[in-house]
């Protein structure tokens, strides 16, 4: 089977288990099965595409007629290289830990089936995006996977906060779309190809020595201007930055937790929020030498992954903790791409990207299980809750050391990677890397304390009287395998550098004892901040600062008053306008002509008695004024 | 051949006025088919009639398929079977007493039909325009007749509007056309692109201008559409199908055909207001979208905007543009023709369509209806996979390289993407007050489920057919791309 078979696989087998799925919803049972079968299928498909990758710099095209559309060249290609293998192979395997955990968990729900077609037809559009060789074809997967998004958080849509969350994930997201549309047009209007390596070779062009190739021919001619090509890319980095949920459009991604919670998993962990990660790793080659757009990314990621720590030291629901925890680390994932060198490449980001895949759906499954048990996600009701089966004991604790970027343990190595990116970026090359640096540096410390502090919440004693976990139902073996299997790539998922699918250099020991220094204080100062009193008090202590804390600065007020109202305002005036000005002129036309028609019918009333006499009158002095102009 | 509809539905308008309502359906419907088989035909076979008519003006009997006009064709053929098809599913004879009998209605839509493949397939720039004009009266009738039972008077400013803005369009189009054919000195549209090259930059110009105006009208482009939500408001529901699907095709197609393609320099000249227009159109329509109460009304403004991307693409001036253009028509068609049996099935339960009224949601009382609701929502906002997204991301692409006037068409593509955003807050607004609600309490169901009963037999098999074509033309554009592009590449190359 080659790379490009995978490829194509990958992406097939999800869209049929959708529709298959889909078909089936009488039975949802049935249903969800059909989806969990074809997801596990897609996972053995992807580890053969791991062994199977090409090796690096070998460059693997399907040849096929492109679609011509007037001038512009639709190739419509897949690809499969050594990290996107990897990245495909994490996707497939959290979307099937995804699909299995739903069964259990949404058993009862009538509307299973549909919920397992729409995770489907989400990991196939991620897929897409993944191999896609083709801009089209980024943005299909693009756009089908915010789609799917508004159906799998809206899925309880007999809720309110679910409706709305699901409309403004949504619209914030296509929103900031506006700006991802502009830039594949005009990168692949430039290009006069949509295809990703025309696309590249004529934006990463800089002027100087031709390649003799074909298709590159354009890009002699006319090597493209820096401010254009810093302009698309910004353009570019702005609907990465929505769809990743980054300032200033972080504010969908805590609202979208009334998602059930494997529809958070999914859609954190390896789908929608590190799709731009993957976006901006293929065009790499361009994002490098444009500086405008490497200082947007980097500015907002940093100004990001500090604020949004900050919130999830102060939230009171764990699981709205989790998701500004992943606002923080997918800031942490671009900002590697916004610093890296051009030696250094995207691979630190992707292999963030790996490692926050496993560990992020490893916490929210284990948190999904959890609520389960307490009944609710908020802190209050989760305290002491891990005492229910010792490996959620021990799949939080190791998520959680991920998570905090512990050494050794995957998310740690991969942090490392990227801090050590930044520096690089700071020393050698211009572009926002020193921000970027001291912003991971104290995100270090801020993550490190929340960790702390979720931990300490699920692990609190209760008193025996405020237990009463023993009646929730236990998950089936396949829940319990799937998060065992997760907890242990948690550990031991950094091996993946061995196999030489990321493209990654060493990083020195004294990044590592320093971040180990920043995160013993981070766990120290919750440690210290806990008191006597329970955990979930250490940070947030009057009930203004929750409020602003939960509700995320105020920015959904912001969104409302800044642009909601105003859109609306201008509608109601556009409103008005066609309804009294547009089609005034309308019913203007229509009433003269009927003043009109009066008049005359008048006119012809009178012609019968005086009128006549008045029109010969009439007629009597236009002949004489007539002969006396000709007579002169 | 493709006057199978035509004659039948002459004899029912006229000596079948009596016949009862079911065989008057048969017989439609038969005939519908036939009309649509023969036309599926003639878009396979490509047959030619070609015969002296007016010698005098050098009009003649010209009929031929090509490229741009076959996925036309074939949209008109599917709309009409289904058309005559829906007429089991709402009766509008019935609804409003003294209206008029079956036959007439139906003979009514096989007008529209019949007139509207003549259009599509003539090749004569007088018979064209004869064609365009015998559509407008049977859809008049249909407007003023058998439109909304609920107001005579809606019914009757309608139909008035209707009639009146696009006679008015016509007059203008006429002009242009004799104006075009004289100084050319031939009708026939394969000649006229090299005939009128011989034209004056100022004649071009000015023939482009009326041209351009004239069929604005149909199309619509804003500030010309004003008559378009009233019609779609007030017309049965097969009526706003025909209307969406089929008439406003007319407007763009007669743009291509005409001004583009015969005097390309004079349209370029035009260009860059007709982009802005179209732009405009999408803004104007999107926001007030987002406003509007009454559901049929908001259906009707979303099309005033999605034409907006249509005359985009045309106004850039390139094949791209062209092809985006024909594409984005045919997406139109089928989703607006969609959504309209959707919301007119709606508005035929509900009596009213008004946003504001609570109603149970959809999506827990008739999952059917409202999958192809969402289904149809999700295709007007443009989601990939769905028709809507290649007519407008190719009308961006268009519009981003164009063949002149690069800085306004550049602005012009970044608003139009601005109004793609409107699209998705209009219909998620849609979705959210009428897919989606709160569960509906088991006690409650039965009342529920009565008032508004799940779509069956036939109307569910119109929905499944659109729906379908929904969903293979957004999985596989080239479908009409490749059918599109040999006809275009010869347009647009033609004239110059």
């Amino acid at each position: 089977m080659s790379a490009l078979w995978v490829a194509q696989l990958l992406v097939g087998i999800p869209v049929l288990a959708a529709v298959v799925t889909l078909a089936l919803r009488r039975t949802p049972a049935l249903a969800a099965l059909v989806a969990t079968g074809a997801s596990l299928l897609s996972v053995v498909v992807a580890v053969v595409g791991m062994a199977v990758a090409p090796v690096r710099g070998e460059n693997l095209v399907l040849l096929r007629q492109p679609l011509r559309v007037g001038a512009i060249e639709m190739p419509f290609e897949l690809w499969s290289g050594p990290a996107t293998a990897a990245v495909a192979a994490v996707v497939g395997l959290v979307a099937a830990a995804v699909l299995v955990f739903t069964r259990w968990y949404l058993a009862d729900d009538d509307r299973l089936a549909q919920f397992a077609a729409t995770v489907s037809l989400f990991t196939a559009a991620m897929m897409l995006v993944v191999h896609a060789r083709d801009l089209v074809l980024t943005l299909v997967g693009w756009e089908v996977m915010g789609w799917c998004s508004y159906l799998l958080i809206g899925h309880w849509s007999r809720k309110e906060s679910a409706r709305r969350a699901a409309y403004k994930a949504f619209l914030v997201t296509r929103v900031a779309d506006i700006g991802f549309v502009l830039g594949v047009v005009g990168l692949s209007a430039g290009a006069g190809s949509t295809g990703l390596d025309r696309v590249v070779a004529f934006w990463s062009h800089t002027g100087g020595g031709c390649v003799d190739t074909v298709t590159q021919t354009a890009a002699c001619v006319a090597p493209p201007e820096p401010w254009l090509r810093s302009l698309l890319l910004s353009l570019l980095v702005i609907g990465v930055l929505g769809k990743s949920a980054q300032f200033p459009f972080q504010d969908w991604l805590p609202d979208a937790m009334e998602g059930p919670t494997p529809a958070s998993a999914l859609i954190h962990a390896a789908t929608m929020v590190a799709a731009g990660t993957v976006v901006l790793a293929q065009l790499f080659e361009v994002l490098v030498l444009a500086d405008g757009a490497r200082w947007l990314l980097g500015l907002s990621t940093a100004a990001t992954m500090v604020g949004a720590a900050v919130l999830a030291l102060g939230q009171s629901d764990l699981k709205r903790l989790l998701a500004w925890s992943t606002v923080s680390q997918v800031a942490i994932m671009l900002s590697a791409l916004a610093t890296a060198t051009a030696e250094i490449g995207p691979d630190p980001a992707l292999f963030h990207l790996w490692s926050h895949a496993i560990f992020k759906s490893l916490l929210f499954l284990t948190i999904g299980w959890l609520s389960v048990v307490a009944g609710s996600t908020l802190a209050r009701a989760l305290r002491g809750s891990v005492a229910v089966h010792q490996l959620a004991r021990v799949a939080w604790l190791f998520g959680l050391l991920a998570l905090a970027g512990a050494p050794f343990v995957v998310g740690g190595l991969s942090k490392e990677h990227v801090i050590s990116t930044a520096y690089e970026g700071a020393i050698g090359a211009g572009g926002p890397g020193v921000i970027v640096l001291a912003a991971l540096l104290v995100t270090v410390v801020l993550t490190a304390a929340y960790a702390t502090r979720a931990w300490l919440v699920v692990t609190a004693s209760v008193p025996e009287t405020e237990s009463a976990h023993d009646h929730a139902r236990m998950p089936s073996a396949p829940v319990l395998a799937a998060l065992a299997l997760l907890t242990v790539l948690s550990v031991v998922g950094g091996l993946v550098l061995l196999t030489g699918l990321f493209d990654i250099h060493g990083t020195s020991l004294w990044w590592m004892v320093l971040t180990v220094l920043l995160i013993v204080i981070g766990g120290g100062i919750t440690w210290l901040a806990r008191g006597n009193e329970d955990p979930r008090d250490s940070f947030v202590r009057t009930p203004r600062q929750r409020a602003l804390a939960d509700g995320g600065l105020g920015f959904d007020t912001a969104y409302r008053r800044g642009v909601a109202e105003p859109v609306l305002g201008l509608a109601r005036v556009v409103a008005f306008l066609d309804r009294e000005v547009v089609d005034g002129y309308v019913r203007g036309a229509a009433a003269s002509a009927g003043i009109a028609g009066w008049l005359t019918e008048r006119g012809h009333r009178r012609e019968a008695a005086s009128g006549g006499v008045a029109l010969v009158a009439l007629g009597l002095l236009v002949a004489a004024g007539t002969a006396v102009l000709a007579w002169r | 051949m493709l006057l199978v509809p035509g004659a039948v539905g002459l004899w029912l308008v006229t000596g079948g006025r009596a016949l009862p309502a079911s065989t008057a359906r048969t017989v439609a419907l038969v005939a519908a088919g036939v009309g649509g088989l023969a036309a599926i035909t003639a878009t396979v076979m490509r047959p030619v009639v070609d015969r002296a008519w007016i010698p005098d003006l050098g009009v003649r009997w010209h009929f031929e398929v090509d490229g741009v006009s076959a996925p036309l064709v074939v949209l008109t053929a599917v709309i009409g079977v289904l058309v005559v098809a829906h007429a089991w599913v709402e009766r509008p004879w019935a609804d409003a007493p003294g209206s008029g009998s079956a036959a007439t209605y139906l003979g009514c839509l096989l007008l529209v039909v019949a007139g509207a493949f003549a259009a599509f397939a003539a090749r004569d720039a007088v018979l064209f325009f004869l064609a365009f004009e015998v559509v407008l009266l049977p859809m008049w009738v249909l407007i003023g007749r058998y439109g909304d039972p609920h107001s005579a008077r809606a019914r009757a400013d309608a139909s008035a509007r209707f009639i009146l803005y696009t006679a008015v369009g016509s007059t203008l189009m006429l002009v242009g056309i004799l104006l075009l054919v004289t100084r050319a000195g031939t009708a026939d549209l394969g000649e006229l692109p090299a005939a009128a090259a011989t034209l004056g930059t100022g004649e071009q110009a000015l023939v482009a201008l009326l041209l351009t105006i004239g069929l604005a009208v149909k199309v619509p482009v804003f500030p010309l559409h004003t008559w378009l939500p009233a019609a779609h408001t007030t017309a049965p529901t097969a009526g706003s199908v025909l209307l969406a699907a089929v008439l406003l095709k007319l407007g763009t197609y007669g743009l291509v055909r005409l001004p583009l393609a015969n005097v390309p320099d004079g349209f370029s000249r035009i260009a860059p207001v007709l982009a802005i227009a179209g732009v405009i159109g999408i803004l104007w329509g999107g926001l007030i979208c987002l406003v509007e109460r009454d559901l049929k009304r908001l259906i009707a403004f979303s099309s005033v905007a999605h034409m907006g991307f249509v005359v985009l693409g045309l106004a850039s001036g390139t094949e791209t543009g062209v092809q985006a253009a024909l594409i984005g028509n045919i997406a139109h068609g089928v989703i607006s023709a969609l959504l309209f049996v959707i919301v007119g099935g709606l508005k035929h339960r509900w009596g009213s369509v008004d946003l504001a009224v609570v109603r149970p949601a959809l999506r827990e009382v008739s999952p059917r209806l409202g999958f192809a609701l969402i289904l149809g929502l999700a295709a007007g906002l443009g989601l990939p996979g769905l028709a809507g997204f290649w007519g407008e991301l190719v009308a961006l692409l268009a519009a981003w390289n164009p063949a002149q006037h690069t800085g306004i068409l550049r602005t012009c593509a970044v608003i139009a993407a601005v109004g793609a955003a409107l699209a998705a807050a209009y219909s998620l607004r849609v979705a959210r007050i009428v897919w989606v609600g709160e569960r509906v309490a088991d006690d409650a169901r039965e009342a529920a489920v009565a008032q508004t009963p799940d779509a069956r037999s036939v109307e569910l098999g119109v929905m499944a057919l659109l729906g379908a074509a929904v969903v293979v033309i957004g999985v596989a554009p080239w479908v009409v791309f490749s059918v599109t592009a040999d006809a275009v590449t010869a347009l647009v190359g033609g004239g110059r």
